[in-house]
């Protein structure tokens, strides 16, 4: 590993029991986690679920990580996805129901804001959720949460080629879905 | 960089080379500063999904919800994994009770000085500590 670990530091004070540490770590960690787990589900109360579950490893852990050869950060996108993959098996998929869209809503626009953002936001929150899974897990991996293309693809357990193949076809997917006109579209499932 | 190995990688990475692979981006800028008709188009393609990718935003953390969670951590976890332990040392246990039991008397026999204020609040110092009205995005960002 040649960066070094930004996060050891802080799971060391949090080891130690430093209250100000475990503010740093949920405010660190927190909104990538909720953000992971929403766009992979699609649903913000089953998001702060695995927010939750993920904290809790994370305390269980902290106190005993060492520097190994995964960075922290990967490892909790590890728990994290494994969190969502059991859901997403528990349901088969489900679409996004108008529930949570609402709950998706930002609250830090302003009403007029977001009714204008509304029409952009509900139709790509339709066709992130019409993708594939494993090419809507490929782009929320990789340009959501900006992870490396080799920690992306070893968190999916597939090679850096087989991503890529997976980015470019969630990308047609998407391009294919929001040039629709609203209503028509139903594209994503079928085009693994 | 043939200018093939370009759209592959804007067709699976976007237009902004930081995300692309670290060994790529040398020979991408490169070719991309030579004005490559076909590098250019694909980053304007691209460019454009990346756009209506940016504008997907989600939630962002609840401050309470945040304020749970840190609530959850090893201190709360520690004494809740030892009462156990310390329930089994019945002394400790009668002990406890004896103070507590002799600080209610003590406090029912004392007029309270100056109404609710006088109470410490345990969640003034958590509220002042954690920022948690960050936005999901702006952390992704």
């Amino acid at each position: 590993m040649k960066e070094p670990d930004p996060d050891i530091e802080l799971l060391a004070r949090i080891g130690k029991n430093e209250p100000a540490a475990v503010n740093e770590m949920v405010s660190r960690k927190l909104p990538r986690l909720l953000a992971l787990a929403s766009r992979l589900l699609g649903d913000a109360d089953e998001a702060r679920d695995v927010a939750q579950e993920s904290f809790v490893r994370i305390w269980k852990q902290a106190a005993r990580w060492r520097p190994g050869q995964a960075r922290f950060d990967t490892w909790l996108h590890r728990v994290a996805l494994n969190l969502c993959y059991d859901r997403l098996r528990r349901r088969q998929e489900r679409p996004l129901d108008d529930t949570a869209l609402h709950d998706l809503a930002d609250p830090a626009l302003a009403p007029e804001q977001q009714l204008e953002a509304h029409d952009t936001r509900a139709r790509m929150d339709a066709a992130l959720a019409a993708l594939p899974q494993r090419q809507r897990e490929a782009i929320v991996l990789q340009y959501y949460q900006e992870l490396s293309n080799i920690e992306a693809a070893a968190l999916m357990e597939i090679s850096v080629e087989a991503l890529e193949s997976l980015l470019s076809r969630a990308r047609r997917n998407l391009r294919d879905y929001l040039a629709e006109p609203p209503g028509a579209a139903g594209l994503g499932r079928g085009k693994t | 960089m043939t200018p093939e190995r370009f759209e592959h990688l804007a067709d699976a990475y976007g237009a902004d080379l930081r995300r692309w692979p670290a060994a790529e981006q040398v020979a991408a800028r490169a070719l991309l500063a030579s004005r490559n008709a076909r590098a250019l188009a694909a980053v304007a393609q691209a460019g454009h999904l990346d756009a209506l990718l940016d504008s997907h935003r989600v939630a962002a953390a609840d401050p309470a919800f945040a304020r749970r969670i840190a609530a959850s951590a090893p201190s709360a976890s520690f004494w809740r994994s030892h009462w156990n332990w310390w329930s089994r040392l019945g002394w400790v246990g009668v002990g406890v009770a004896g103070i507590a039991a002799g600080m209610l008397v003590a406090s029912l026999s004392l007029p309270l000085g100056s109404g609710a204020e006088a109470l410490p609040s345990i969640f003034d110092q958590n509220d002042a500590d954690i920022v948690f009205t960050l936005n999901a995005e702006d952390s992704e960002q």
